[in-house]
């Protein structure tokens, strides 16, 4: 209904100045408002807010669907990490794109990596900083991120006979893909430490592999 | 002045190429490389994948300039956040020209992740994706 | 909402307004909860403050089943909806010396019995509030099924922090 006015309305020189070739061009598909995924601006959301009840719904529904014919709860959390990882993959890119252009820096240490991760991205994903970022007493390679009250599991009550089951294993997936897409190979899952105040209270463990601790210590020698 | 253009993914594998000449100085963009040299200019660029990663630690920039030279062929870098190679084969020239072609590309490539339907290291072939880096090509050197 | 069209009204509002959300803060009594499926079973119970004595869970279940069939009864006694546009409603409130029992009836047929002292202000409200938190912790949860009794932590957490601090 609306297309041939949308078509019309898109006054940027950018858009105009190759629609021969565009139509042209076989196989290739177009949105019926004509405007394919380059023609969008990447800052069009930075205001925006999603409804949360339609997220829980969505989240509820990935859950179920991560649920078929799974083997164990491992494999279950497995699933739901392997869901995550590419969108870990794609906002690592998004949000670095996103800060200003003149200071931005891709995360070559583990430590500005860890605070993009608890600012930045929990920023971007649920609207605050995560709660606490603590480094392992007891091993040199694990971090743990804490977050009183992950959006994710806010509606979610895990049966009993499940217990060992937390679903913020779809964020640690996200934690996960940018640890590797920034080249920090690391093993992230998701652990439920209730407390009193925080029922919800979930740490998320980040294992980074041997041969980044190597690199890390390499590179703080260099310093 | 012709240059060529390669975007190398996390397995140094190529992902997308280009040959494209100069549009400044009256310049009608079209590569004009020698039969010979085409294949050679793959070379080069792979041979700086190397230097790549010795740089890419000892400076969080997205930008490391100007990397590797071969004669009077020079490689440029920009490198994404995650990891994906923008390498630019040149003559000598403006680092800033070359700067501002590569944030133009990687507002293309950021949105070209957005897409659902792509996946890490798979290689773009989109038309609308080429068509845009031929823009930012003409726009800039 | 009546004094919202009679402007004269408005600086007696908050006085008024007032003084009844204090009532209410204190005489919030709500001794327990019922949840009833469609079908008639009963999916949910639970007992808050003291008062009434204490029902078995088959008292509870033959309660449950009871009181539906009697709704489906009382629903047919008027089949014509009074007001146009809604299905017709069946019993909504028992009263007795000691106690209220107030229902409500979702649109997809799932029952909430509250019963509550008999004097206690503005049950709809609470009704309502509820509905609000099954909604968002039962129907929400990917791990509940429908129709199946109702297991959900974080419903029992968020109704008894909304009914016990408030007596």
């Amino acid at each position: 209904m609306n297309a041939p006015q949308a078509s019309a309305v898109p006054a940027a020189p950018a858009a105009l100045q190759q629609p021969a070739q565009r139509a042209s061009v076989g196989g290739l598909r177009y949105p019926t408002n004509r405007k394919t995924i380059y023609d969008r601006n990447l800052n069009r959301s930075r205001t925006s807010e999603l409804s949360k009840a339609s997220f829980a719904y969505l989240f509820g529904e990935m859950v179920s669907y991560a649920q078929r014919r799974v083997t164990g709860i491992q494999d279950l959390e497995r699933r739901l990490n392997v869901q995550g990882h590419p969108l870990g993959l794609r906002l690592l890119d998004l949000l670095l794109y996103r800060e200003p252009t003149r200071s931005v820096q891709r995360p070559t240490r583990i430590l500005p990596l860890l605070q993009f991760i608890t600012t930045t991205l929990w920023k971007h994903l649920f609207s605050r900083s995560a709660d606490a970022l603590e480094r392992s007493k007891d091993n040199e390679d694990e971090y743990m991120i804490s977050d009183n009250d992950p959006l994710v599991n806010q509606y979610i009550s895990v049966p009993k006979e499940m217990n060992q089951l937390n679903c913020a294993a779809y964020v640690a997936g996200i934690i996960e893909g940018i640890c590797d897409g920034t080249g920090f190979a690391a093993r992230v899952t998701a652990h439920s430490v209730p407390t009193e105040l925080w029922p919800a209270k979930t740490v998320f463990l980040i294992k980074f592999e041997p041969e980044v601790m190597e690199r890390e210590a390499f590179l703080e020698k260099a310093r | 002045m012709s240059y060529y253009f390669a975007i190398v993914g996390t397995k140094d594998n190529p992902l997308f190429e280009h040959e494209f000449g100069t549009s400044k100085q009256g310049g009608d963009g079209v590569a004009r490389f020698r039969e010979e040299a085409r294949h050679m200019n793959q070379f080069i660029v792979h041979s700086s994948l190397d230097i790549v990663e010795e740089v890419q630690w000892g400076n969080g920039q997205m930008y490391l300039k100007v990397i590797d030279r071969f004669y009077n062929n020079y490689v440029s870098c920009f490198l994404t956040g995650g990891n994906i190679k923008f390498l630019l084969l040149h003559a000598p020239t403006t680092p800033k020209a070359i700067r501002s072609f590569f944030v133009d590309v990687y507002e293309i490539w950021v949105k070209t992740l957005m897409n659902p339907f792509y996946h890490i290291d798979m290689e773009v072939r989109s038309p609308v994706f080429r068509s845009r880096v031929v823009a930012a090509g003409r726009k800039y050197l | 909402m009546a004094g919202r069209n009679l402007p004269l009204e408005a600086p007696l509002r908050p006085r008024y307004v007032g003084a009844a959300d204090v009532a209410e803060w204190k005489v919030m009594v709500v001794f327990a909860l019922i949840v009833i499926n469609k079908a008639g079973g009963l999916i949910y119970h639970r007992e808050f403050h003291e008062g009434l004595n204490k029902l078995s869970v088959n008292d509870y279940l033959v309660l449950a089943g009871t009181f539906h069939g009697v709704h489906a009864i009382t629903k047919n006694l008027c089949p014509l909806p009074r007001t146009p546009g809604q299905p017709p409603t069946g019993i909504e409130v028992l009263e007795s010396e000691s106690f209220r029992l107030q229902c409500f009836q979702t649109l997809t047929g799932t029952k909430f019995l509250l019963f509550t002292e008999p004097h206690q202000p503005n049950i709809d409200g609470i009704i309502r509030k509820v509905y609000e938190l099954y909604s968002d912790y039962v129907m929400k949860n990917p791990f509940y099924q429908i129709e199946m009794p109702i297991r959900c932590d974080a419903f029992d957490r968020h109704l008894a922090s909304y009914i016990k601090p408030r007596q």
